[in-house]
């Protein structure tokens, strides 16, 4: 039922296109700069592709952006109650570590769902293994576990896979 | 006028990104341990970037400039959350409740 992944080519392709805009960007658009920029992009575009091949998860672009106003906002919010923490003179922490499941598929959704919850708020991811997550928290009385599960379905959403039920308890 | 409110703003989120940094920076002191301090710099440090980015982008001199700018905060960003992670990893083993049957070895 899974989609096949996307051919190597177009892939390559796609990557490229990308590098492309990076080196823009890092070149401040320079024409003298793309003569080298295409040797360069066409190395790294390999390199990438042999490195991580083309994967049957591939980010939808209107879920990305939605992912990506969820993670920004959140993000303050993170800060905002690190900040918070910092400066109550009682230092209000109760760290702990929480394990649960994860729905999501290995690779790439995992990856991205780990590494956006250590810049949100009160989570900071440790491992992942065998599609269960770790994470620390700085206050394990609030309300972390359905945090994690919202990330999860933006996460989700963003490379456009339906999550299945959990399965077993937390 | 217009140009008086731009530097106005631009001034507000200077002045709170470097609030925010200087309270990462608090965070390490503060904090009683190194999961908790990994905490502080993450998420306070990536805000304060996110505001001085802000803040630079209408002095970008071309739309290049400013996208670079906007890919400092980004890579800047990848780069805070692995290392979180992997210094996280590195840590949390041993206070872990984990089964331990998984073998880290990074």
């Amino acid at each position: 039922m899974q989609p096949a992944p996307a051919s190597p080519i177009a892939t390559f392709a796609i990557r490229a296109a990308i590098l492309a805009g990076v080196w823009w960007m890092l070149t401040l658009g320079d024409p003298s700069s793309w003569a080298f920029g295409v040797i360069v992009i066409t190395l790294a575009a390999g390199l990438s592709v042999s490195l991580f091949p083309p994967s049957v998860h591939r980010l939808r672009p209107v879920g990305f952006a939605r992912f990506l106003a969820y993670f920004l906002g959140h993000s303050v919010i993170a800060g905002v109650d690190v900040a918070k923490r910092l400066l109550t003179p009682s230092l209000p922490l109760k760290p702990g570590l929480i394990s649960l499941p994860l729905r999501l598929p290995e690779g790439g959704p995992c990856w991205l769902l780990a590494n956006a919850l250590s810049l949100m708020p009160g989570t900071l991811s440790v491992r992942v293994v065998n599609g269960r997550l770790t994470v620390h928290c700085l206050d394990t009385s609030d309300s972390i576990e359905e945090d994690i599960r919202e990330a999860e379905v933006q996460v989700a959403r963003a490379f456009g896979i339906t999550l299945e039920q959990a399965g077993g308890d937390g | 006028m217009v140009d008086g409110l731009i530097i106005a703003i631009q001034l507000v989120l200077l002045v709170s990104g470097c609030v925010f940094f200087a309270l990462g920076s608090l965070g390490l002191f503060r904090f009683p341990d190194t999961l908790t301090r990994i905490h502080a710099l993450t998420k306070a440090d990536n805000l304060g970037l996110g505001f001085i980015v802000l803040a630079l982008l209408p002095l970008a001199p071309s739309f290049a400039a400013g996208f670079k700018t906007l890919l400092i905060w980004v890579v800047a960003l990848a780069a805070s959350a692995t290392s979180a992670h992997l210094v996280a990893r590195a840590v949390g083993g041993s206070t872990s409740d984990s089964s331990g049957k998984e073998n880290d070895n990074g």
